[in-house]
């Protein structure tokens, strides 16, 4: 009964990034088709570079030592991540990624797991290496703190939960997991322009060259040994280029200083609304002129644009290929208090000052040092007044009407 | 009139173990669900041994001071052996029990059915295979519900070959027979039967839910739980007309009233359980998300009140389908002897004309 239903349980295994394959072979100038040969090619590549769901390897990454990349991606804690669920009598878990995570991000972190398409936001497709809740600039990585931060925490009004019951071995085991499916699912993205712009393609018998050659392999284990070490080392190099994005992070953060803990605090709030309604913030272009989200809402983060979710036909034909429909992206409601990436003062910091990335939210502009008179841009200042007047939006009349009430609502009021 | 009462002295043991072994079934239905719930389907490696003891020698200390999914696990298994003793007493006492010579065949099935559940217990644990912790899942409750038909099958009433006393409630004229009683108990057989082939269907799919690969794609985890909605209603509808029909029957019922009720009232919490499932999984809908009560929503995984409320679904869903079990074979069997009844009278009549 179950069988007919179901079937049997396939194994695990890494998707590929079909939906890039399609869109460079439809954005490619010469004409491009990514041969089963060149599909082989890549998610050959990528089972020698990082193994599979059940058995995942660490890749050596040249310019980088070994110590600085398990770092990033340290073997051991990967293995209690990867694999199928399970336990041993002293409880220590492995299979934590398939256990916590799979459903929703899916197992090549590719945020299209069963549970997706009922999820509102999406789960994150951690292969193009964009996260939106950091501590660094923008375009930059996470630090580990970052990742390890929403974990604990969750996203509230996502279904990214809290898993602040985990043990903190476990928390760190999935970070570096999450870490190794990113750093993958960047470098088959590498491979796959690679592939797409540098690879001769194989091209079809014509009457002016009825015996074209054949096409640029990206491994080619028959041509000569100087040939492959070349091939080798640019697939390596991309190894090194995405592993060194996450080695630099930890030293990224923005440093946050203190706010004048005597400051008034109703100036501070004042002044921060001037700002926010200021042509220098300009919050208002997006959150509304009430800050309920309402300012745009046509929009799509970076993830959905790849998409090309103008264009229903490749949407359809990206959705055919496992894309997710491209839903438009809302700026925050700042009424209700609720903010993803955190409520504390530092968070909101790092999202004014970083902006978010993936998402149409910016860095806001702020005054360089030593900026000539009449610069553009906030100091360190206006940027906590601005928070202040963020923060103190929730308890503003118009977001509770209640609270504007001058009299209880069970008085009866005489005339 | 034949004569309907027995007067041979019962021999209720036979219903007596029935009814413990559906009651401890139970409970290893519900730490079943708590396996799937805290995924401690393999946190022991091996069986029937226990990290190489034998089931019932595993330290007691370990069992209850180890970790969470071990103590979980090696309950489940230590239940499953408690049910399987049961229902090798229950093979002994209908043996012993000159009333129930007919329910021999349904006692070794009653055993076959706890070896087949140990067994593919067995065998997801030895091959590391959620689908059959799928299969085992739906097999479970299953189960369950043939316990609870065979403590209904098993008990005094069951012998009785005539029907019980006219009610006149409710009851709708047929034609031509003058006998306004064989149509009701019919369609309420019909209707019974149905609405436990329903439940089984909902219980498969919710186990097409819980136990989906993690490689199956967004569409295929959207047509079960389009499904696993539509059938939900479907079955909520057939479970309340269940109990109104009985309930118009009144006695005339066969003790299906208090089991159509209980299905009922079964059926109205999973409508709560089932959302809040949702809900303590994958967060508010997003038709609701802009509320303030959701709006800041953050899902606390593996939490206490998200395993109960899940497991709870899980159990609550085996009710439903051992009360549907219930319902059905007290109506089938009331069916039947009525028209063993109208039968018994009509040839009675032609004779004695």
């Amino acid at each position: 009964m179950g069988v007919v239903l179901a079937g049997c349980t396939p194994e695990a295994h890494f998707n590929a990034n079909a939906v890039l394959m399609h869109k460079n072979e439809n954005a490619a100038k010469e004409t491009t088709e990514f041969s089963p040969q060149r599909r082989a090619d890549i998610a050959n590549t990528l089972v020698a570079l990082f193994g599979t769901p059940d058995e995942p390897h660490i890749p050596a990454a040249p310019g980088i030592g070994e110590d600085d990349v398990h770092q990033v991606m340290d073997p051991r804690k990967i293995s209690f991540a990867a694999g199928s669920v399970s336990s041993d009598e002293q409880g220590r878990a492995r299979g934590l990624y398939r256990e916590h995570c799979a459903h929703c991000h899916g197992v090549t972190g590719d945020g299209a797991g069963p549970t997706a398409s009922f999820l509102n936001p999406y789960p994150r497709d951690y292969r193009m290496g964009i996260f939106k809740f950091k501590s660094t600039p923008k375009g930059q990585k996470p630090t580990h703190e970052d990742l390890k931060r929403i974990l604990v925490n969750g996203i509230p009004g996502t279904a990214m939960p809290s898993f602040l019951v985990l043990p903190e071995n476990e928390i760190d085991a999935l970070v570096h997991y999450v870490r190794y499916l990113s750093v993958r699912g960047e470098v088959e993205r590498l491979l796959i322009d690679y592939a797409t712009y540098e690879l001769t393609p194989q091209t079809e018998p014509s009457e002016d060259d009825p015996n074209p050659p054949p096409e640029d392999r990206l491994v080619n284990l028959e041509a000569s040994e100087e040939d492959q070490e070349s091939q080798a080392e640019v697939i390596r190099s991309f190894v090194s280029e995405v592993t060194q994005k996450w080695l630099d992070a930890e030293s990224l953060a923005t440093e946050i200083p203190a706010p004048d803990p005597d400051r008034d605090l109703a100036k501070s709030e004042a002044h921060g609304r001037e700002l926010f309604y200021g042509p220098v913030a300009n919050c208002i272009k997006c959150h509304g002129d009430s800050a309920l989200g309402d300012g745009q809402t046509t929009d799509y983060d970076d993830w959905t644009k790849e998409l090309d979710p103008a264009n229903p036909e490749l949407v359809a034909q990206y959705q055919k290929l496992g894309a997710l429909k491209p839903r438009n992206i809302h700026p925050r409601n700042l009424r209700n208090g609720v903010y993803r990436g955190g409520r504390r003062p530092v968070d909101l910091y790092w999202r004014l000052k970083n902006g978010i990335d993936g998402t149409p939210m910016p860095a806001v502009l702020m005054l360089p040092e030593n900026a000539p008179p009449g610069s553009k841009g906030l100091t360190e200042e206006d940027l906590w007044a601005l928070i202040d007047y963020v923060r103190s939006l929730p308890y503003e009349s118009i977001s509770n009407p209640r609270l504007a009430q001058p009299k209880p609502n069970n008085q009866r009021e005489r005339s | 009139m034949p004569n309907s009462v027995n007067t041979v002295p019962f021999n209720a043991w036979p219903h007596r173990v029935a009814v413990a072994l559906c009651c401890a079934t139970f409970p290893l239905i519900w730490a079943g669900g708590l396996v799937t719930t805290y995924d401690a389907g393999m946190a022991v490696p091996d069986w029937p041994s226990t990290f190489g003891y034998n089931i019932w020698l595993y330290p007691w200390s370990t069992w209850f001071f180890g970790p969470w999914d071990l103590f979980i696990e090696h309950s489940h298994r230590l239940l499953g052996t408690l049910v399987g003793l049961l229902a090798i007493l229950f093979v002994v006492v209908v043996y012993r029990s000159a009333d129930h010579r007919w329910m021999r065949p349904l006692a070794w099935g009653c055993l076959a059915g706890v070896v087949l559940q140990g067994g593919l217990g067995g065998a997801r644990v030895l091959l590391d295979e959620r689908h059959l912790a799928m299969i085992h899942g739906c097999v479970g409750p299953c189960f369950f519900a043939f316990t609870a038909a065979l403590a209904v099958m098993a008990g005094a009433d069951w012998r009785q070959t005539s029907p019980p006393a006219l009610a006149g409630t409710g009851s709708r004229s047929t034609r031509g027979t003058g006998n306004r009683q064989p149509a009701t108990a019919a369609g309420l057989s019909r209707l019974a039967t149905l609405t436990a082939g329903l439940a089984f269907l909902q219980l498969v799919l919710g186990a097409q839910l819980r136990h989906i690969s993690i490689m199956a794609g967004p569409g295929q985890f959207r047509v079960f739980v389009f499904f696993h909605l539509i059938v939900a209603f479907a079955l909520l509808a057939h479970a309340l007309l269940l109990a109104v029909r009985s309930l118009r029957l009144g006695p005339s019922s066969g003790k299906s009233r208090l089991p159509a009720v209980a299905l009922a009232l079964f059926m109205v919490l999973q409508f709560v359980l089932g959302p809040a499932t949702w809900v303590v999984n994958y967060g508010w809908p997003q038709w609701v998300a802009d509320m303030p009560f959701a709006v800041g929503h953050t899902i606390q995984a593996k939490s206490l009140v998200q395993a109960m409320i899940v497991t709870a679904h899980v159990a609550v869903g085996s009710l439903v389908l051992a009360s549907a079990a219930v319902v059905a074979t007290r109506a089938v069997r009331l069916a039947r002897v009525e028209v063993t009844a109208v039968g018994s009278t009509a040839m009675f009549v032609g004779l004695a004309t």
